[in-house]
């Protein structure tokens, strides 16, 4: 699965879970998750959603220094056992 | 509280309904004795007794929330209370998008007689399929009864306080009635009242279906047929209904475009049987109504009545009315809505209450669908065929509930009084 397909499950994930008004066709790695309307209920949904979509588990914790989608999604890929030559992410 | 009791009237309605989700569709498929019932596709109908129900349009709520301005919270329940509301605040010119820049110290009390059931639908599959780890972490504020009034309240930012009644088909008169009496004696200026209701996922369905209420006609335009001889149950429909009331001098004071006003409000439980209704117990809740409203038998043009077509409720109202009304009920003319969208339960009171109002906007009411041969044990003016000319401008709406809820609303048509 590239990078690309992770981003497209993401931002359909994403918009179940936030909510908020966002252009989520406009979601790129570089956007920052601050920047897409999730509180702390809204995020627990999204991890909720994300470990159902992708087959992972992990404690939400996990995700406290994840700032950017891109970083998210190289953590995702960490959990799914697909690291190498990614961007360090913190491991599940 | 005000000493003096406040004349209560209607400035905003919003409904979605299986005819339709604006008034003038509604209103018009109803003229034209359209039925919006017709074989079911939320659920599979090949699995229940009864294959056929009022369904709302998909469709029609993402446009409607659009057209409010709010994002879908996604149980299909709570959506459909949101789009109603949406649509009876900016019929009211109240709220976001109508000059308000804050918060409006509104009441929003709405009904609904199963809740946010789509919701627990998928949780209670998350839990059985995958156990506790399975469920969606935002299971209990998805899931829980005031999950309705609450989101509401949050995405029109109305900050009245919140909260559901839950009485079964009363559901939604009674959220208008205790909104009316909190108007009425001062405890509120305005209130957002209505209900909500989607019996079709397959579980809450599927315990309609073995309840034995329900007809097994698989003929959707003929299935539902009120006081008729040949009635055998109802037949279930979802939507939503949204009332904006407000006092008449904050009415007066905005200019706001009066549609209608509530005169009174009754209720009682029968306190005998948890689904058979009682005579008694609905009298009581007319004559209180009746009471309320300071109207008497001769005053009242129309009787929407509860009407779900089984057996027992028919002749069980139709009892109830002659009693309750004497002589007078014999020339009042009386339909039940739920001939044209089946029952929508805990919406049902909201909808044929808005229903009720267009009619008395317009002097005509529409008649029964599907009254071929009226049952001699209904002993009714039951309106038939064509749509029904009023000569008097009051109302009565009747909703009673498993429970022993009884709930009877009197409206009167708008014109302005000394």
């Amino acid at each position: 699965m590239s990078n690309d397909d992770i981003l497209v499950r993401l931002r359909h994930l994403m918009k179940q879970s936030s909510q908020a008004k966002v252009d989520w066709d406009a979601v790129t790695a570089d956007s920052t998750i601050a920047s897409l309307g999730f509180d702390s209920l809204t995020i627990l949904d999204l991890v909720y959603d994300i470990q159902q979509e992708f087959g992972v588990e992990f404690e939400a914790e996990k995700l406290a220094g994840v700032k950017t989608v891109g970083e998210l999604i190289a953590f995702l890929r960490s959990c799914m056992g697909g690291t190498a030559g990614e961007k360090a992410a913190p491991r599940c | 509280m005000n000493s003096v009791p406040r004349r209560v009237v209607v400035t905003g309605m919003g409904l979605i309904t299986p005819l339709g989700s604006d008034e003038e569709t509604v209103w018009n498929a109803m003229m034209q004795k359209h039925c919006g019932i017709r074989r079911l596709t939320l659920v599979n109908p090949d699995d229940y007794k009864t294959p056929v129900g009022g369904e709302v349009d998909s469709k029609a709520i993402p446009a409607m929330l659009r057209e409010a301005g709010v994002e879908p919270v996604g149980d299909r329940t709570v959506d459909l209370a949101l789009a109603s509301a949406g649509a009876a605040l900016r019929s009211a010119g109240i709220g976001a998008g109508c000059g308000s820049s804050g918060p409006v110290p509104m009441p929003v009390i709405f009904g609904s007689g199963i809740g946010a059931s789509h919701s627990m639908y998928h949780a209670f599959e998350a839990f059985f399929q995958k156990g506790v780890r399975g469920l969606r972490p935002t299971s209990v504020p998805r899931c829980m009864g005031n999950a309705i009034s609450a989101q509401i309240s949050i995405k029109f930012r109305l900050s009245g306080p919140n909260y559901v009644i839950v009485s079964a088909c009363t559901s939604s008169t009674t959220a208008i009635g205790v909104s009316f009496r909190m108007v009425r004696d001062g405890y509120a200026d305005c209130a957002l009242c209505g209900g909500t209701d989607s019996v079709f996922d397959p579980f809450v369905y599927a315990g309609w279906n073995n309840l034995g209420v329900m007809s097994k006609n698989p003929d959707p335009l003929s299935a539902c047929r009120p006081f008729d001889s040949r009635r055998d149950g109802c037949v279930l429909g979802e939507g939503a209904g949204a009332l904006v009331i407000e006092s008449l001098e904050r009415a007066a004071a905005r200019g706001a475009r009066i549609r209608g006003e509530i005169l009174g409000y009754g209720e009682s439980s029968d306190a005998s049987h948890i689904t058979s209704p009682s005579v008694e117990g609905q009298v009581r809740a007319i004559l209180d109504a009746m009471s309320s409203a300071g109207v008497a038998a001769g005053d009242i043009g129309f009787i929407n009545a509860h009407g779900t077509a089984t057996r027992a409720n028919d002749e069980c109202e139709s009892k109830s009315i002659t009693a309750a009304l004497g002589p007078a009920a014999a020339s009042v003319p009386t339909a039940s809505s739920k001939s044209f969208f089946g029952h929508l339960l805990g919406a049902a009171g909201a909808v044929e209450t808005i229903v009720t109002f267009l009619g008395l906007e317009r002097g005509m009411m529409p008649p029964n669908l599907n009254l071929d041969e009226p049952d001699p044990g209904c002993n009714l003016c039951l309106a038939r065929g064509e749509a029904v000319k009023l000569k008097s401008p009051v109302a009565m709406k009747n909703s009673f509930g498993f429970g022993g809820n009884n709930a009877v609303l009197i409206l009167r048509g708008w014109e302005e009084r000394k």
